[in-house]
């Protein structure tokens, strides 16, 4: 049986989890409909190449299919999805033992991080766009918190969910992270 | 081929399958089991601690020791403060690894995982439960130095001014006393300071501080019950 994205556009995560379960066919709908953000992810988070992140992301959802019972409803599935694909990867990139290097971020993330602060953009501009490398000097719990926060968009409690640490130290990680980021930003 | 159909491939060529729902619930529920068991082996160790503490009169022993840093270290129980502490990691390990203990800070945990021991380990103490397990351990395990040991070695120092046993008669101003290791001291209490509770009489347990005064005498300034405040004994050493 093919199942086709469209065909399981009006379930909701939980139902597909279930169907799932029922029809591994299902598990595909899953799969694509997160694909492209956790592809998107890895590479923010890993700064490799779109082979590699395929290859993570291939397993990081075999993964998920052997433990997709141990989903917590009470969850969001996206979370516990983005916990492991996550996971995944900085297991890649130890082995690996090198991080890719992606300079577009450094500009998009400290873009966010003044909106958020309300400070005004145009001022910085040309500064923001010379914003080079600031990311990979980043402590990885620093860089992290970051990449989720500012460009993946997640709130205090799904980083807690995908990175299993409390709702407080996600605010005061996120909170250093941002005052590190600048100060090397404003240097850069 | 797409990436969602060479997944789908993957997983059916190597047939991998579902873990089942009851093995996550069963580790989950084994992290839960082991932080119960431990924090109520922590009350348990925390009423023995109240135990012992109990059993100090500090209103007198203090002037023995030359700083109460050194009265602490002779009389803590160490082996159930240690056993405490263990406990309480092992606690606070398990129930981070539960599924959702990753939501609680490791202060906040140690926090309630301490306050529960202590409640719980507060109400064993009124029960009896700490002199029970105490009690237990000193019977059943050699190597363990019982509190009543340790309060009997404290209290058996003639020469640095504490002296207990029990009453062998007594007069009017000097009382025979056998000691913990079977010696027979004569005792002057003419100047002595004596708790309202001790009755010296036959048998009665006692302990003093005072001053050593040949190898057979001894002249006592304090005395007190051996059981501590208002706790009289009587009879032999296994009525502690």
């Amino acid at each position: 049986m093919i199942i086709t994205l469209d065909s399981c556009k009006d379930l909701n995560d939980n139902e597909l989890v279930i169907r799932s379960l029922e029809n591994l066919d299902y598990f595909s709908c899953l799969f694509l409909r997160y694909e492209p953000e956790l592809l998107r992810y890895i590479q923010r988070i890993s700064g490799i190449d779109t082979e590699e992140s395929q290859d993570i992301l291939q397993e990081s959802f075999i993964k998920i299919w052997r433990n997709l019972n141990e989903f917590d409803k009470s969850l969001k599935l996206s979370s516990w999805i983005y916990r492991i694909v996550h996971n995944e990867t900085v297991s890649f990139i130890r082995k690996k033992k090198s991080f890719g290097k992606d300079n577009i971020l450094n500009v998009e993330l400290y873009r966010n991080i003044l909106r958020e602060d309300d400070e005004p953009v145009d001022d910085k501009e040309e500064r923001i766009n010379n914003t080079v490398g600031v990311l990979d000097h980043l402590p990885f719990k620093y860089k992290e918190v970051l990449i989720l926060k500012f460009l993946e968009r997640k709130s205090y409690e799904e980083i807690s969910d995908i990175l299993k640490i409390p709702e407080g130290t996600v605010a005061i990680r996120i909170n250093r992270a941002k005052k590190v980021f600048r100060k090397l930003a404003e240097k850069s | 081929m797409d990436n969602s159909t060479k997944l789908i491939e993957k997983i059916k060529e190597q047939q991998v399958k579902p873990i089942s729902r009851w093995r996550f619930t069963f580790k989950n529920s084994v992290f839960w089991l082991i932080f119960i068991f431990c924090v109520l082996f922590g009350a348990l160790a925390f009423s023995v601690i109240l135990f012992s503490i109990q059993q100090v009169d500090f209103s007198i022993i203090g002037h023995i020791y030359h700083s109460w840093k050194e009265f602490v270290l002779a009389m803590i129980p160490l082996f159930w403060v240690i056993s405490l502490v263990v406990l309480l990691v092992i606690a606070i390990f398990s129930i981070k690894n539960s599924k959702k203990g990753y939501k609680f800070t490791s202060p906040a945990l140690i926090g309630f995982g301490t306050a529960l021991s202590m409640l719980a380990g507060t109400v064993f103490f009124i029960t009896g439960g700490g002199k029970w397990l105490e009690n237990t351990f000193a019977t059943h395990v050699t190597q363990y130095e019982s509190i009543q040991d340790r309060k009997s070695e404290v209290w058996s120092m003639p020469e640095n001014g504490t002296l207990s046993g029990i009453i062998l008669s007594a007069g009017d101003e000097t009382f025979e006393l056998e000691d913990f290791k079977g010696k027979t001291w004569l005792v002057n209490y003419s100047d002595a300071e004596m708790a309202s509770s001790v009755e010296l009489m036959d048998g009665e347990m006692i302990k003093m501080t005072g001053m050593m005064t040949s190898d057979k005498t001894f002249e006592a300034d304090k005395i007190r019950p051996w059981g501590g405040h208002q706790r009289r004994y009587h009879g032999g050493m296994n009525n502690k």
